[in-house]
């Protein structure tokens, strides 16, 4: 651990900065509010405590992570290459959830009401609270994504040529087609629960108005768009994939026939993640040069978090009371910035 | 940027010895770690520290061009090696018998995430000296997995006579000229013959240059798939070329499977390459022409229904006026 002197950058100010070896695939605060979990490409996940960031290093997988999330209640869930899904608790305790033989587990999400799904080939299995699998949803191709819609009653899979939508507790499952041709990869949905958008192979968007089954395009991406984040009440969704960052209106109308409204964007340098504040219309933005911004969406103000140099920022993510804010890169760096009123 | 990784294409009928000659790229000495990518398990099992299981997912582009297929599971699958600590020195993907080649080699041209961190290596095609007549008889895959590949290992040598396999390889030419051929039994080619060959750069392109003076016509009346190559002394004009080949690859993409030229343009001391698979098309500059050498523009066409005349006739009226 260090301190980062650039008083530029908050992360000089309010930050630590950490050295953990390997592409940062994941990062997530335990829902808890005490600990911050680190997926790494090295098949480790590294557990620090969110007030004094002293790591614990996890042997999770064999290979490498591949997903990780906050879990139902505390602690995390990682997906591995090794076909297993793990639970580490806030203490660093890891233990086995599932096991899916050779395949990879692409993609985990869980819901605070205690449920979780696990992407593992065609299949997105859904598990209780003790990892039993409840159920194992078939889709015609390997899913891009997945996600829960804010009430966890329903789980989102994008694949080829669209999503389907299921509701994690109907006696039959049969899922709501979201027809679209071409790739879909991820996916995420309204928290209001009316809109599902996944970010297309063709470097665009597609979105669905669950209402009418009304088609949303959003396109003009130089380079495909691997994060998404809508703001806390669902009036933005922020995108990454340009060099700025993107933000569709989902209010007045919008997205469709509204052009999205660009912020922190202008040197040349592509955004890769993308994480909106829990409580504010604020968004935390990451750019393949390893720097990252803070921007107040309303105001357009921009706060300097990170400078560049550490590598393409590869994981963003905040903690539930939206007082801490971490980021991770390519190259193994992270950094932890305490944005509470001090 | 950090280095892209190589990866090489290991195609095949069932049966071939696709995944012998596989295992013995990976248990001969040569100190060299590999992931390896496999679509189907065959009765053989693979020895690696690293075989990643995925099933083959052909996806169209959604951009109104039909024979714009990319593997999704490859985008994905690379992608997630890209991240992992222990770094390789290549990447093998093994494909189904039945694979058509052409999605996998233009995942490497379509996909910017792929483009950035891997490199196509070669496409190397496996095939059973005693039955390739029969197969290319019969299925469409066999034939397009002949004319995709840089190199074909001519397996089962043991098993045919010598007039048998000069009959296979006359046939392979027919619809690859370009082709480096290798004999082999039990798939006991050297590794680095088949690895490390990059074939796909612009530099390396016409290396194996296909007869052009000949004349003869690569015609075969029981080979739906062939190859024609012409070569024309005035240079090229860029633009009368550019717009006749977009306009061709627009017309007949489907049908033409891998295009390589090598053309002089004029006042230009680089030698301009260019290679097609189907409708995707790439060029650049690379080494200039050395001294004394003949400044002669060359392309080969490796397509269905090529129309000869009207190539020949086309390439011809891409030269600078006389």
């Amino acid at each position: 651990m260090s301190q980062t002197a650039d008083p530029e950058f908050l992360l000089g100010q309010r930050g630590t900065s950490h050295e953990l070896g390997a592409w940062v695939i994941g990062l997530a605060f335990g829902r808890e509010g005490l600990s911050l979990h680190a997926g790494l490409g090295d098949g480790t996940v590294r557990v620090a405590p969110v007030a004094n960031p002293e790591w614990v290093t996890v042997e999770a997988h064999k290979g490498a992570v591949l997903s990780l999330c906050a879990d139902a209640k505390d602690g995390a869930l990682s997906g591995g290459d090794d076909g297993r899904v793990m639970r580490i608790a806030p203490d660093g305790t890891a233990t086995e959830l599932a096991k899916f033989g050779s395949k990879w587990v692409e993609h985990v999400i869980a819901h605070e009401s205690g449920i979780r799904a696990a992407a593992v080939a065609k299949a997105v299995h859904v598990l209780d609270a003790k990892g039993e699998v409840l159920k194992s949803l078939a889709h015609p191709s390997t899913p891009g994504g997945i996600a829960f819609d804010a009430k966890g009653k329903r789980v989102a899979a994008s694949h080829y040529n669209g999503a389907s939508l299921w509701f994690v507790n109907a006696k039959e499952d049969k899922p709501r087609l979201l027809e679209w041709k071409g790739s879909h990869a991820s996916i995420a949905i309204h928290p209001e629960g009316g809109h599902v958008v996944t970010a297309m192979q063709e470097m665009s968007l597609h979105g669905w108005r669950l209402v009418d089954g009304q088609h949303m395009r959003m396109s003009g991406y130089p380079t495909k768009t691997h994060s998404l984040s809508f703001t806390h009440k669902g009036k933005w969704l922020a995108t990454s994939g340009a060099e700025a960052v993107v933000l569709w209106p989902f209010f007045g109308g919008g997205p469709m026939g509204k052009a999205p409204t660009e912020l922190a964007g202008g040197d040349g340098v592509m955004c890769t993640q993308v994480a909106c504040h829990p409580l504010h219309d604020m968004v935390a933005a990451g750019f393949e040069d390893g720097l990252v911004l803070l921007t107040d969406i309303n105001t357009g103000r921009v706060l300097p978090i990170a400078p560049p140099g550490h590598g393409g920022i590869s994981a963003l993510a905040w903690n539930p009371k939206g007082s801490h804010l971490a980021f991770g890169t390519e190259t193994g760096f992270v950094g932890i910035l305490d944005l509470s009123a001090q | 940027m950090t280095d892209q990784i190589p990866v090489t294409i290991l195609t095949g009928y069932l049966g071939a010895g696709k995944t012998t000659l596989l295992n013995r790229i990976l248990t001969e000495n040569h100190g060299k770690k590999f992931a390896v990518i496999i679509n189907e398990f065959g009765e053989l099992g693979v020895d690696n520290d690293l075989v990643v299981d995925a099933d083959e997912e052909v996806f169209e582009m959604n951009n109104g061009c039909i024979c714009c297929t990319v593997r999704g599971d490859l985008i994905r699958i690379l992608s997630s090696l890209m991240k992992r600590r222990d770094k390789f020195d290549g990447i093998i993907v093994e494909t189904t018998g039945l694979a058509d080649p052409a999605p996998v080699a233009q995942t490497f041209f379509m996909d910017d995430d792929v483009k950035r961190a891997t490199k196509l290596d070669a496409i190397v095609t496996v095939v059973d000296a005693k039955h390739l007549l029969a197969r290319l008889a019969d299925t469409k895959e066999a034939e397009e997995q002949v004319a995709f590949a840089d190199l074909i290992l001519l397996n089962k040598m043991d098993l045919v006579s010598e007039e048998e396999a000069t009959e296979v390889e006359r046939r392979i030419r027919a619809i690859n000229p370009m082709v480096e051929l290798i004999r082999s039994t039990k798939s006991d080619a050297p590794v680095s013959s088949v690895i490390g060959r990059d074939a796909f750069n612009l530099e390396r392109i016409l290396v194996r240059e296909p007869d052009f003076l000949s004349g003869e016509d690569h015609h075969e009346h029981d080979s739906e798939v062939n190859s024609v190559a012409f070569e024309v002394t005035r240079a090229i004009d860029p633009e009368k070329f550019n717009t006749w080949m977009t306009d061709l690859l627009a017309a007949k993409g489907q049908d033409l499977l891998r295009t390589k030229g090598i053309l002089a343009y004029p006042d230009e001391d680089r030698r301009f390459a260019f290679q097609a698979v189907h409708m995707i098309a790439d060029g650049d500059y690379i080494t200039p022409w050395k001294d004394g050498d003949a400044r002669k523009s060359k392309i080969v066409f490796i397509g269905r229904d090529l129309n000869r005349p009207q190539l020949r006739r086309g390439f011809e009226a891409c030269q600078v006026a006389a």
